[in-house]
């Protein structure tokens, strides 16, 4: 059985949806992103599940329990803010004791459960510190740590690392991974940083303007995104122009003089293919022909710009001694059937 | 760090100085032993300070003013934050009009409230009574407690008390343990600005004070329509040697600037 159930979540400003029949369930120990661009309706999402905002229609149950007829105070979630929300009067070990204390939970036992969870999120020393003397990864080891505290029977994460620094962020990453491994807490991690979502998440939830665009294990969803805003959003992708048809051999798509086999179920005319920069190779034989516009060395691998008649594709190579085009050198590109994407295209 | 040149420096010692003068030649004056205001003074007593104490009513008069500035700022508050916190926060019908009449008060000449305190208390009968004068005192000192706590409510970050609430408070909760101690700065220093206001206010005052409960600055006002001696200087100098004294004190407890500008702790 499904440990949370978003039925047909919708929330409504005035005209304007932000969430639109919305439905997700979630498995208990699962993390989950929401992922999209801002905007998109991932943080009303939270705030509704957290209580903070009422749905417009809808319903969300937590283990069976219908968790809208609860209070915010009442649900028992702990919830990690985007900008860490600690109490500034109060010291780390206050912060993180604050919950515990609303559960009556008596002192010697509060302060031995303070302490493991600061030691649990590496800050076993920094108890006595206020807020305001401590970075923000800091700070935002202290909001985890209050949020794990009190056991909740689900994590809520509001873009948790969006405030640290590139190095930090990637050490939270990894921090989060392993709380969340070793304590098995249901997680629901809202983000923008579609990096963040796929290194974190067993399933990510990719959502835009208020509707769920495709719900699939990271890897899934970049390797078959469910539609050209998927596709985009996961990380670079190549869109590329072409038409669909079917002929004896089956359906095929033509895009710059070559036809490529299509497996999907799609009506002829125009089509979309997308296939990831990092699929495309340099070919000697039959494929796209174009021209090299642009060559960038970035370390370890080198970028590509090529200009073909369906449109410009980017190419990312390895930096591995092969013999690479120069700029403005005519090339002809191809890539694997089974790494590319067909959607149908825009009439 | 200097950043005034040698002109900017002699106008803001002029300035200081002329801001200042007044202050000093009230207390030097109170130390006279002539039986008039007079300036410079042949010789030095203090006899006018021993004047206060023949005069028990300046000393009533004191206690009283004591008396009304903090039950008034104490009700000024208790209005004031649930109201900022209502202006700061929500977006409700009426918002604009209810901040413009908390304020509203700043806008009326005190002398049309006096003249219009005195008639509707006589009306009610609340004429001359310690209450009146309360109930016009809060009226008028509302709009400086109300503009600080609420300038500490606005800046003051939502998700804060979203955390508490995840956490399990309640909303008095949340209100007591986490609400009122960030927005404490703005509290103390809407009080002493509420305090400082009411003790010093005389228009309005002098309307509504009977002779049984009146105002320090009323009682001295009254005093020298009949009498010029150095007795009013004598109080006044009085007055300043407190208020330095309370100064310093609240500076070494708390920090003055924190206090009356409502900055949080560093």
């Amino acid at each position: 059985m499904p440990y949370l159930v978003l039925d047909r979540l919708t929330k409504r400003f005035g005209p304007w949806v932000a969430v639109d029949n919305m439905s997700l369930t979630v498995e208990k120990g699962e993390l989950v992103s929401l992922l999209g661009p801002s905007g998109c309706g991932k943080t009303t999402t939270l705030q509704m599940i957290a209580g903070f905002l009422d749905p417009s229609a809808g319903r969300v149950t937590l283990d069976g329990a219908d968790l809208l007829a609860r209070k915010p105070n009442e649900r028992g979630l702990g919830i990690v803010f985007q900008s860490y929300a600690l109490f500034p009067h109060m010291t780390a070990a206050e912060n993180v004791a604050f919950g515990l204390e609303m559960r009556g939970i008596p002192r010697a036992d509060r302060d031995r459960m303070v302490r493991d969870a600061l030691q649990l999120v590496g800050l076993g020393a920094f108890g006595d510190r206020y807020p305001r003397r401590m970075s923000g990864g800091q700070q935002q080891r202290v909001a985890l740590a209050r949020a794990m505290v009190i056991k909740p029977s689900l994590l809520l994460l509001d873009e948790p690392l969006s405030n640290l620094d590139a190095k930090m962020r990637e050490e939270m990453q990894i921090e989060l991974r392993r709380i969340q491994r070793s304590v098995g807490t249901t997680m629901i991690l809202v983000t923008h940083d579609q990096a963040e979502a796929m290194a974190l998440s067993d399933r990510v939830v990719i959502m835009n303007k208020g509707r769920v665009e495709q719900v699939a294990a990271p890897q899934d969803a970049y390797d078959n995104p469910a539609s050209a805003f998927v596709a985009n959003f996961l990380g670079r992708t190549n869109l590329l122009q072409g038409t669909v048809r079917r002929d004896g051999a089956g359906r095929r798509i033509d895009v710059a003089g070559t036809a490529w086999p299509v497996a999907a179920e799609l009506p002829d005319g125009p089509g979309l293919l997308t296939v990831r920069p990092e699929k495309v190779r340099f070919v000697d034989g039959a494929g796209v022909p174009g021209l090299v516009r642009a060559r960038v060395f970035q370390g370890t691998q080198w970028l590509f710009e090529i200009r073909t008649e369906a449109g410009d594709l980017t190419v990312i190579r390895q930096h591995d001694g092969q013999t690479l085009p120069a700029e403005n050198e005519p090339v002809m590109v191809g890539w694997r059937a089974e790494d590319m994407r067909v959607m149908a295209g825009e009439a | 760090m200097n950043r005034n040149g040698p002109v900017a420096l002699v106008f803001h010692m002029l300035f200081l100085a002329f801001l200042l003068a007044p202050i000093l030649v009230v207390c030097v004056v109170a130390f006279t032993s002539q039986g008039y205001l007079s300036l410079p003074t042949e010789g030095l007593s203090l006899r006018w300070f021993k004047a206060i104490g023949d005069n028990p009513e300046f000393a009533r008069a004191f206690r009283d003013s004591l008396l009304l500035g903090a039950v008034s700022s104490t009700i000024a508050v208790a209005f004031s934050v649930p109201a900022a916190l209502a202006i700061a926060r929500h977006q409700f019908r009426g918002r604009e009009a209810i901040t413009a009449l908390f304020l509203s008060p700043l806008m009326v000449p005190h002398i049309v409230l006096g003249i219009a305190f005195l008639r509707f208390f006589t009306q009610i009968g609340l004429g001359g009574t310690f209450a009146g004068l309360v109930l016009s005192h809060v009226v008028i000192i509302l709009p400086f407690a109300l503009r600080l706590i609420l300038a500490a409510s606005t800046g003051m970050d939502r998700s804060i008390e979203n955390a508490a609430a995840s956490l399990g408070a309640t909303s008095w909760t949340t209100f007591r343990r986490v609400t009122l101690p960030l927005i404490l700065p703005g509290v103390a220093s809407g009080w002493v600005l509420a305090f400082i206001n009411s003790f010093d206010e005389v228009t309005m005052t002098v309307f509504i004070a009977s002779p049984e409960t009146t105002t320090l600055p009323v009682r001295l006002f009254l005093y020298i329509q009949d009498n010029i001696d150095p007795l009013v200087a004598a109080v006044s100098a009085s007055l300043i040697f407190m208020t330095v004294a309370a100064m310093l004190v609240l500076d070494r407890l708390y920090g003055l600037e924190r206090l009356l500008v409502g900055r949080g702790q560093e």
